[in-house]
């Protein structure tokens, strides 16, 4: 069960109710939420916000080929997955992203958690402008995606 | 042939508009079109490099949101986005 979703703030706002909401099941007895926030400094700079960049079609498609490998990969198959990633201006301490997962055991809803994280990081295309105090907005460096 | 690149992340610096459009041959491949955005770089921004690294650097996916080779070839009027290297979470 996944639910996947880009949040245009322009349009509306990320509601972490929704996340429990839907990962909430007595099928389930584990469930991790991550929240991705913006942090206060980044390589020595104060950072004051970020703006997020993405592509909503192929970010919500990486999102889905997550999940789906892996009942594959980790062999997880009974599991709840709600990802939401925003798209605009988020200030310090606000969120980014909410990875909600939900499983039978502990073990397998921390190892998921920490999975898609980091494939998001490797995969989705998302971008982020930093803006600082005193310093101009930059767009941060990333990692190249491949073509298949 | 046109072609309507969509502008992401730090591509996004290229145009005030979310996209740039360019004519471009019939059976031109990605690496055509990515030799077209450097020339528009070299003329719109005096070959600003930190621009030419973006490009260089970036992947391009096509209207139905799959990432292409530079060897694929644009053979209609179509959507191009440039997708830089990603970052976010």
């Amino acid at each position: 069960m996944l639910h996947a979703k880009i949040i245009d703030l322009a349009k509306e706002r990320i509601r972490p109710e929704d996340a429990e909401e839907f990962i909430s099941s007595s099928k389930f007895g584990a469930s991790i939420v991550f929240y991705g926030t913006v942090r206060e400094n980044n390589e020595n700079k104060k950072v004051t916000g970020i703006t997020y960049d993405a592509h909503n079609e192929m970010v919500v498609k990486s999102f889905k080929e997550i999940y789906n490998e892996v009942d594959e990969k980790l062999k997880i198959k009974s599991k709840a997955v709600f990802i939401e990633h925003v798209k605009g201006y988020v200030g310090l301490g606000e969120v980014s992203i909410i990875i909600a997962i939900a499983c039978p055991h502990r073990a397998e809803a921390y190892t998921l958690s920490r999975y898609i994280i980091e494939e998001i990081k490797k995969r989705s295309p998302i971008w982020k402008k930093e803006h600082y105090q005193n310093e101009e907005s930059e767009w941060l460096k990333g990692n190249p995606i491949q073509a298949n | 042939m046109k072609v309507k690149l969509e502008l992401y992340g730090a591509s996004r610096d290229l145009s005030k508009k979310s996209f740039i459009e360019f004519n471009i041959e019939g059976k031109s491949s990605i690496k055509d079109l990515k030799k077209k955005i450097i020339n528009y770089v070299d003329s719109n921004f005096k070959g600003n490099n930190n621009f030419k690294k973006i490009v260089e650097a970036s992947a391009f996916c096509s209207e139905d949101n799959n990432i292409v080779s530079d060897n694929y070839i644009i053979n209609k009027d179509q959507k191009i986005g440039i997708i830089p290297p990603i970052g976010g979470g």
